[in-house]
């Protein structure tokens, strides 16, 4: 996981390169706020641990490994931004340096529900572009509240609204026993002790384990 | 002509196989034990049909091990028909297996498997009209009792032909479909370009392999779009169809008689919950286990007493007619063996397989998998597991066998050295009840169960540390409780019985042969010698013991006896002390059980594992011994 610091690095680096091109080291400077020397140091570093790429005389460009929290952590930034300014009508610079701390400690979850709920903006208040989560679904099925198979209590029924699987074979397993988006599951038991979760679907009980409940992910009814 | 059997687990595809050629099969209510085919006979008319009957899959995508062995056999045989045995209780699920089955173009005849349910459900299908629907012939059959077989081998030998039934996909997959056929060439593939075409999208191992570059490269792009456009795997909009086509065409042939309530499940729901299913589990094993100790008992003491009247003296008299040490040790070996096998098999291991195939054939097992999930993780293991280590504590053989239905190697091996050392079959019982039970008290023989079952935690941790991997997530449906056909259980009990005679008796009668004439010879003596002092120093067992533990090597419950013949009394408690029979009995617990188990073992893992396995066994029998002795001694 990359330190807070570093995540402010790449972040800064996202914006300034965003519509292609390098970073110059003083431009990083001066978003910064620091020296040109210490914005070489850390980005040598960074260099180091595979998220940037550093062309001497040239600049900064992002790797994909660097790419992929930089873009997370702008998200958040952005979408701060406008909650900040849209919910609790705070301008002017006070908005930017806040957001820049909470950026950091804002949860993944935490930044899900925030764009839920602001109707997913598309823009920062600069008129900056809200980089897309990377969570592999429409935003039209995000919207809804999606809880997972695991989450839900005995009895509970609910209505299969996507699954989250890496392994194409797993997914494959799945579907092919009927959890397809859309069919109705409930929960008979949670047997105690890590063990499996029992569901019926369309008549049949079915007992799998906790972690396939993670990739179910349930609309209640 | 050739005929292969498709559908899900537990829909009776096996009862269909074996009424169809008349030659008992497995089947089992949780998967794995049906990874093999089985191949059968059926007469038609004067001619000979071959039938196979696939493992038990949920779809032909190749996700899993059955999958690929199931779509494999279909792909390498091309058989003339495929029966899709469907379970007509669960109509939506197996139409979508069906589809499957017709997309590929196969000439499919479908059976309403376990139609009987229905009729107890109040509910009937509308068989003319998913018939027309699907164009193929539909048969409604109840397997266990033979309903509608004749019938559905008719029609998969007269009326067999090829469907045009078609699953429509949303617009987007059929425009994809439409763009992908042109590049496809008929004669490169054995299944409809549709087909092909769908299976590219879906990204399948199985025609990926044989694409031409392009057609591989236009799949590729096709569904990077789908993906960033609907934000999922087109595999989900896949299913998603097909189950919807299916439920609607299972809603218009479905005709409910009465609106009937659901058939009371009370039992059911009681195995599941921990608080009844523990109880009910600990009654069952516990059952399990008494059945084997005394009707075992019983019937190995009739045999026996049986055998020894009747062959007895016939064998003397062979005896008499030979000469020289190595024939008689041969024709001792012989007796030996005849009598192992008695004693063995008929009481322990077929009464054993078919307390097994009951519970099986129940759909109790599936149950205790369920139940017992979350703590088998723990030791790096499936609540599969319980199943091969409850057959353990009966006979490690069979146990060592049944863990084929394991997920990976590495889960199969793990479970077996626990079996090994840890779980003692019941000659090891007689052992520790007969010496530490008899002479010691129970409190003794209970302090060595509980030994034992510290062992079993403490190695399962260690092993599961020690050989990395993930135990792959439990993911099985649970059948409802059902009577089981006794035919079912005897073709099973039948089959797995000539597996372990195969196995193990050669290997026993080799043994005790090998045994017979060095104790002839005396060159057992010579051999034991040097090891007698270092029993002494280590064990703290007179000398003799060794032989007992050699022989313990063939039949266990017979190192007793022969502690027992070496002493020249049935009291033990004259030459050995209590402290000494603790040691023995925990020795020969922890032991190798015997030259049966090792077979298999070496059979199902190879002499590398078999050795490692083995000088664990060993070395941790001699040690717990020692540590026993230091520590009783003190």
């Amino acid at each position: 996981m990359a330190s807070e610091i570093a995540e402010q690095y790449l972040k800064v680096i996202y914006s300034l390169t965003e519509h292609g091109g390098l970073a110059k080291t003083s431009e990083i400077a001066k978003a910064m706020g620091v020296t040109p020397a210490s914005v070489t140091e850390m980005v040598r570093k960074l260099s180091d641990k595979g998220y940037v790429r550093y062309e001497r005389y040239k600049g900064v460009s992002l790797n994909p490994k660097g790419l992929k929290i930089a873009r997370q952590v702008t998200r958040k930034h952005r979408l701060l931004e406008r909650f900040l300014n849209d919910f609790c009508g705070i301008r002017g610079k006070s908005r930017h340096v806040q957001a820049c701390k909470m950026e950091h400690v804002l949860t993944d979850e935490a930044e899900r529900q925030l764009c839920r709920m602001m109707n997913r903006p598309s823009e920062c208040p600069h008129g900056k572009l809200i980089p897309k989560c990377e969570r592999g679904i429409a935003c039209e099925k995000c919207t809804k509240e999606s809880v997972r198979l695991l989450d839900m209590g005995e009895g509970e029924v609910a209505t299969v609204s996507h699954l989250s699987s890496g392994s194409k074979e797993e997914l494959c397993r799945i579907l092919a026993m009927g959890f397809v988006p859309g069919s109705e599951v409930r929960v008979e038991k949670k047997v105690p002790m890590g063990g499996p979760i029992i569901v019926s679907l369309k008549g049949t009980k079915i007992a799998l384990a906790r972690e396939i409940g993670g990739i179910l992910h349930m609309v209640r009814a | 002509m050739e005929i292969a059997l498709a559908g899900n687990p537990n829909v009776g595809k096996s009862v269909v196989f074996s009424k169809l050629t008349g030659v008992g099969v497995i089947s089992s209510n949780y998967p794995g034990t049906t990874v093999e085919f089985f191949e059968g006979k059926a007469k038609f008319m004067g001619s000979t049909i071959t039938v196979i009957d696939l493992p038990g899959t949920y779809s032909l995508a190749g996700s899993t091990e059955d999958e690929r062995v199931a779509t494999n056999l279909l792909f390498d045989r091309r058989p003339d028909t495929v029966v899709a045995v469907l379970d007509s209780t669960r109509l939506e699920r197996n139409l979508v297996f069906l589809f499957e089955l017709i997309e590929s173009g196969y000439n499919v005849v479908a059976a309403l498997n376990l139609y009987d349910l229905m009729r107890k459900a109040r509910l009937q299908v509308d068989v003319e009209r998913l018939e027309r629907i699907l164009m193929i012939p539909v048969i409604p059959t109840v397997a266990t009792k033979g309903e509608g077989v004749d019938t559905l081998l008719f029609s998969s030998v007269q009326l067999r032909r090829k469907s045009k039934f078609e699953v429509r996909y949303d617009s987007h997959i059929e425009d994809m479909i439409g763009e992908l056929q042109p590049m496809l060439r008929a004669d490169d593939w054995p299944l409809p370009l549709r087909a092909v075409a769908l299976r590219l999208l879906m990204d399948d191992p199985m025609v990926v392999d044989a694409a031409s570059p392009e057609a591989l490269e236009a799949a590729e792009r096709l569904r990077k779009e789908f993906e960033k456009q609907h934000g999922e795997d087109i595999v989900v909009h896949i299913q998603r169809d097909r189950f919807g086509e299916a439920g609607r065409i299972a809603r218009e042939v479905l005709v409910e008689k009465t609106p009937g309530g659901k058939e009371g499940s009370w039992l059911s729901d009681l195995t599941l919950r921990p608080v009844t299913g523990i109880p009910i589990l600990v009654a069952v094993l516990a059952g399990v286990f008494l059945v084997l100790v005394f009707v075992g008992g019983a019937i190995e003491g009739l045999l026996v007493g049986a055998y020894t009247d009747v062959a007895r003296a016939p064998f003397d008299e062979l005896k008499e007619g030979v000469s020289g040490s190595v024939a008689i040790g041969v024709l001792d070996g012989l007796y030996l063996s005849v009598e192992a096998m008695l004693a063995l098999v008929i009481p322990y291991i077929v009464v054993f397989y078919i307390m097994l195939a009951v519970l099986e054939d129940t759909g109790y097992l599936v149950r205790v998998v369920s139940l017992l999930d979350g703590v088998m993780h723990r030791l790096g293991l499936h609540g599969r597991a319980v199943i091969p280590m409850v057959v353990g504590y009966g006979c490690n053989v069979p146990a060592i066998l049944a863990t084929r239905a394991m997920g990976s190697k590495r889960e199969r091996l793990i479970l077996a050295t626990l079996i090994t050392i840890a779980v003692p079959c019941s000659a090891q019982t007689a052992i520790i009840i007969g010496t530490v039970g008899n002479y010691s008290g129970v409190w003794w023989a209970l302090s060595i169960y509980l030994i034992l079952g510290g062992m079993l935690v403490i190695l399962g941790f260690a092993m599961h540390r020690t050989i990395k991997f993930e135990p792959t997530g439990l993911f099985i449906e649970i059948p409802d409780l059902r009577v089981p056909s006794l035919s079912q259980i005897g073709g099973k009990t039948y089959i797995r019985v000539k597996e372990f005679l195969t196995i193990a008796f050669p290997l026993l009668l080799a043994g005790s042969i090998v045994l017979e004439i060095l104790l002839a010879e005396g060159l057992l003596q010579k051999l034991i010698e040097p090891s007698e002092g270092f029993l002494m120093v280590v064990l703290g067992l007179p000398g003799v013991t060794v032989v007992a533990l050699v022989f313990g090597m063939l039949r266990k419950e017979m190192a007793l006896q022969m502690l027992m013949v070496l002493f020249g009394t049935s009291n033990l408690a004259d030459h050995l002390s209590p402290e000494q029979m603790f040691t023995f009995a925990l020795v020969m617990a922890i032991f190798m059980p015997c030259l049966a188990a090792f077979a298999v073992l070496l059979k199902e893992f190879g002499p590398k594992n078999t050795a490692l396995v083995t000088i664990a066994s060993v070395s941790l029998a001699l040690a717990m011994g020692a540590a026993a002795h230091a520590i009783l001694s003190l």
